[in-house]
């Protein structure tokens, strides 16, 4: 876990004693990982009494460290001992160590799931809505008796120009080798879990 | 539109009225203007075939000066008297009229016994392919072609390493007009089973009593 220059100097400023107390610590890493979890208060959570009495600039500056180094921690999946050497290195002490790590514990898989779905991927299906139908007539042939499906594709995606929804007819035989086709798929993600 | 499509809509767009029984009035009558008295079966089976070949693929004038050299008269009207037998059997192929029908809509022209009952075998013998072709100028609305999928694990990106998430990546073929488009799609596990189940549901109804009733009842 590497982090820049900058920013390892403001996690040493943030393991000074005299400049943040325990309290104004801990104030501030709560705050860090409150900023980064998709909470409502995210937004006001440098406000916290604890950390008025310190000039802005240094809060900020430790903040920006403190939020860097829990996202690359999440990033690479840090063990104890890898984030404890790390923070030692950056003249933590035992308790603030500790901290951060209990912290680190309660927040890391909403914080997994955060980073995961930043990234671009093509649209996601996320539901299916069908209509059957059963067309009896048209006017180029009066007496056609056959049934059809209208099957409709809920999706989402990052694109703004994809449209919400993908439509499409299809006769019986259609929507059964769609079916065939979606069983295979789900048989073999069975195969694959079971390996 | 195709050629073909363009020549039927205007064939459409010179027809009759329509029941049940078929009302032939001018076009068809024109066949009688060809030497009514040479009109013979074989004669009739050749305007069949050449019928049956225009609504397959469109109209062909080297046919048409073929047959107007052969009988003697204007290629126009070799044109007319297709067109004629072509209105006879699109319309009997539409409407699905039944053997006696059709019998009872030639009478009008006064062919001779031989000449209707080969005009019933043409209709016999074609109408199976004739609505299909007819099916095809039906308006379309995209429709499903064809599927590919693939399991995809993802095992880390930028912002994360270290993940185990399976997708499930679908190309989506559909068919609009003779213009294939694709669609590349994805979705997860728990997704993919739920999609199974609604579209088996779907499937499934075709078969409960109140789709059967009415199936059964609208004929």
């Amino acid at each position: 876990m590497e982090l820049s220059e900058d920013l390892q100097r403001g996690l040493h400023r943030l393991a000074d004693p005299a400049l943040f107390t325990p309290k104004s610590f801990a104030a501030l890493i709560r705050a860090a990982f409150l900023s980064v979890s998709e909470a409502q208060a995210a937004e006001t959570a440098l406000d916290d009494a604890e950390l008025q009495p310190i000039e802005p600039a240094l809060v900020k500056h430790c903040h920006a460290a403190a939020t860097t180094c829990i996202l690359e921690a999440v990033k690479h999946n840090a063990d104890r001992a890898g984030l404890s050497t790390f923070l030692e290195d950056c003249k933590f002490d035992k308790d603030r160590t500790e901290l951060f790590w209990t912290e680190y514990q309660k927040n890391k898989e909403s914080l997994e799931t955060l980073l995961g779905s930043i990234g671009t991927s093509p649209p996601h299906i996320t539901d299916v809505t069908w209509r059957l139908q059963y067309q009896i007539k048209s006017n180029q042939l009066y007496r056609h008796y056959r049934p059809g499906y209208l099957v409709n594709l809920t999706v989402e995606s990052s694109d703004a120009n994809q449209k919400p929804d993908i439509s499409f007819n299809c006769s019986m035989e259609q929507l059964q080798d769609l079916l065939g086709k979606l069983r295979d798929a789900a048989k073999s993600l069975e195969r694959t879990s079971q390996m | 539109m195709t050629e073909f499509s363009q020549q039927m809509a205007h064939l459409y767009c010179n027809g009759m009225a329509v029941e049940p029984v078929i009302q032939l009035k001018f076009p068809v009558g024109r066949i009688l203007m060809v030497h009514t008295a040479e009109l013979s079966c074989d004669v009739v089976g050749e305007f069949g075939r050449i019928a049956v070949e225009f609504l397959r693929k469109g109209s062909n004038p080297k046919v048409y000066e073929g047959a107007a050299r052969k009988l003697e008269v204007s290629s126009t009207t070799i044109q007319q008297a297709v067109e004629g037998l072509t209105y006879l059997l699109t319309e009997s192929s539409k409407l699905m009229i039944s053997e006696v029908d059709f019998q009872d809509s030639v009478l009008v022209l006064g062919f001779q016994e031989e000449i209707n009952k080969v005009l019933l075998q043409l209709y016999l013998d074609n109408r199976k392919e004739i609505c299909q072709i007819l099916t095809e100028l039906e308006p379309s609305l995209s429709h499903y072609h064809n599927m590919e999928w693939r399991l995809d694990v993802q095992l880390a990106s930028r912002s994360l390493r270290h993940q185990i998430k399976p997708t499930i990546t679908m190309k989506l073929h559909l068919k609009q007009n003779e213009q294939l488009s694709t669609q590349v799609l994805q979705t997860d596990p728990a997704t993919l089973l739920h999609l199974i189940q609604e579209l088996e549901q779907a499937l499934a109804e075709m078969k409960t009593n109140h789709c059967r009733r009415i199936v059964r009842n609208i004929k």
